[in-house]
């Protein structure tokens, strides 16, 4: 796992590498959570964790949950509160969807993700209207309220709303006046990177 | 005062019944030894395996003594014994003569008996078969490559069940045979069990309140397969059986689950099952069985 100091106006990014082909059981996903929370937990403004799949041969329901879900319902909170956090799951496959939307939607959650392919990918519960401005600022990287709206021919106010409804779930990032995917965010820090392989870190099997 | 209990001698999830049913009679019983005759058995399903373990540790716990077990006549089923490594499980069971762990050649089993004792040995297991899952499921089942990790998803949940709920150990294994009297084709079953508190025992806490004097194993079990009920308040748990019953369901398998005195069952039409029991034998912990039948040739996937 690495992790990198923030930019101008970015966030920390925290790449965690899940070097294990099998992603079974709560304890493990506990240890990986916990491992991933210990990385940014010292840090005072904004931090992004980055879990990377493509190692990943078998997640199971209850690690999704464990380790997703969990994770994603840590930063969900008020936006009053300083040093938001976010997570981006990189590195998804096909196989990997099933555990990882199931145990997001059992809590009716939604994470930013992007396939193996690159191609990115809202997983979890969340409104058909959200999903559509959620690709199109992906598909953009940053970009004005205004243009995005435009973009997808909806009305400003309509995209405004939605846009801080996904900043609340923190599935986007808002970087004053503009709107930035967390791929885009990702891709800005030069520490994006995959990170080596910690055996005392959450890449470690077991507890 | 000692005791002999007959194996039946087609020991499958139909034959563990009337297991059960022998050993409820010996809880009346000023019992002081129990033997197990197996010595008729002709034909045991991995079900039917894992449930002799399962009798042979209640009959221990009942009787404060480690029951005796005369093993089975027939060469065939002695031998399949060994190769599923029953004996070395029997060993933590049964009062075993020293020596009667002999070692076998390699086993043609999906996964031979192997106790569930920490989330350890779940990784262990899920890892152990994945290449020889690979290999059954899709040469011999015609099942689709997904089916492998979606397997061992399976796998992996059904075994966190013993850790998560039974405060006991378990037991899991999975063979395949040719189902040919039921279906005229291959099946893989995976069997796990426990004795531990059982479902009613494990939502007791979070659910009997609500059910009041409705509350029952057959209500837990309902409230656990079908609702995603859990003993735990959190919205995250109980998702493994729901995955678990959505998965059987798409390889038109079976899937049965005994807790107590009931039992709860995801039919297939190709099985004539009763999807809800109620009044069995009592017995404790939590037995599952699932069957997933090989896919006709040129089957949908």
């Amino acid at each position: 796992m690495t992790a990198t100091a923030p930019g101008a106006d970015g966030p920390a990014v925290a790449v965690a590498s899940l070097y294990q082909e099998f992603l079974v059981t709560r304890q493990t996903g506990r240890a990986v959570r916990d491992g991933i929370e210990r990385l940014i937990a010292g840090r005072r403004g904004e931090a992004l964790a980055v879990l990377d799949f493509r190692d990943v041969a078998v997640i199971d329901f209850s690690c999704a949950d464990e380790v997703v879900a969990k994770l994603v319902l840590g930063t969900e909170v008020e936006p009053t509160v300083p040093g938001a956090r976010f997570v981006l799951v990189r590195g998804v496959r096909e196989h990997h969807l099933d555990p990882v939307e199931g145990a997001l939607r059992r809590r009716g959650l939604a994470v930013a993700a992007e396939r193996a392919t690159g191609e990115p990918i809202l997983l979890g519960e969340f409104a058909p209207e959200s999903g559509t401005v959620w690709l199109e600022l992906c598909r953009r990287g940053r970009v004005l309220a205004t243009d995005l709206a435009d973009g997808l021919g909806i009305d400003p106010d309509a995209c405004g709303r939605i846009l801080e409804d996904l900043l609340r779930r923190r599935l986007v990032r808002r970087c004053k006046e503009t709107w930035e995917s967390l791929m885009f965010t990702a891709s800005c820090s030069t520490g994006s990177d995959r990170g080596e392989p910690d055996p005392e870190g959450p890449t470690s099997k077991g507890e | 005062m000692s005791r002999v209990i007959d194996v039946p001698e087609v020991l499958d999830h139909r034959g563990f019944e009337e297991l059960v049913e022998s050993l409820a009679t010996v809880a009346a019983e000023d019992v002081e030894r129990i033997l197990f005759n197996a010595k008729h058995v002709r034909w045991v399903s991995p079900y039917g395996l894992i449930g002799l373990l399962a009798a042979g540790r209640v009959a221990r716990d009942r009787t404060g003594l480690a029951p005796r077990i005369e093993a089975p006549d027939n060469r065939e089923v002695r031998s399949y014994w060994e190769r599923m490594d029953f004996w070395q499980a029997a060993h933590q069971v049964f009062d075993l003569e020293p020596g009667s762990t002999r070692p076998h050649s390699s086993s043609d089993a999906l996964l031979e008996i192997t106790p569930i004792r920490s989330h350890h040995d779940v990784h262990a297991v899920v890892e152990r078969v994945r290449e020889r899952s690979a290999s059954i499921l899709e040469n011999r089942l015609h099942y689709p490559k997904p089916s492998v990790i979606q397997f061992s998803v399976m796998l992996s949940e059904v075994c966190q069940n013993i850790i998560e709920h039974a405060e006991a150990d378990g037991w899991v294994c999975a063979q395949t045979y040719n189902f040919r009297e039921r279906l005229g084709r291959e099946v893989l079953m995976l069997a796990v069990m426990d004795v531990g508190v059982g479902f009613q025992g494990s939502l007791a806490s979070e659910h009997a309140r609500r059910f009041g004097e409705e509350w029952s194993s057959a209500t837990a079990l309902e409230a656990a397969l079908l609702f995603g009920e859990s003993r735990f308040r959190d919205p995250g748990r109980g998702q493994g059986l729901q995955a678990i019953r959505r998965q059987v369901g798409r390889w038109d398998g079976m899937l049965a689950i005994r807790s107590g005195d009931a039992q709860i069952a995801i039919v297939p039409d190709w099985e004539e099952y009763p999807s809800l029991q109620r009044g069995l034998a009592e017995f404790p912990g939590a037995q599952i069985l699932v069957v997933m039948p090989a896919r006709e040739e040129g089957a949908a996937r």
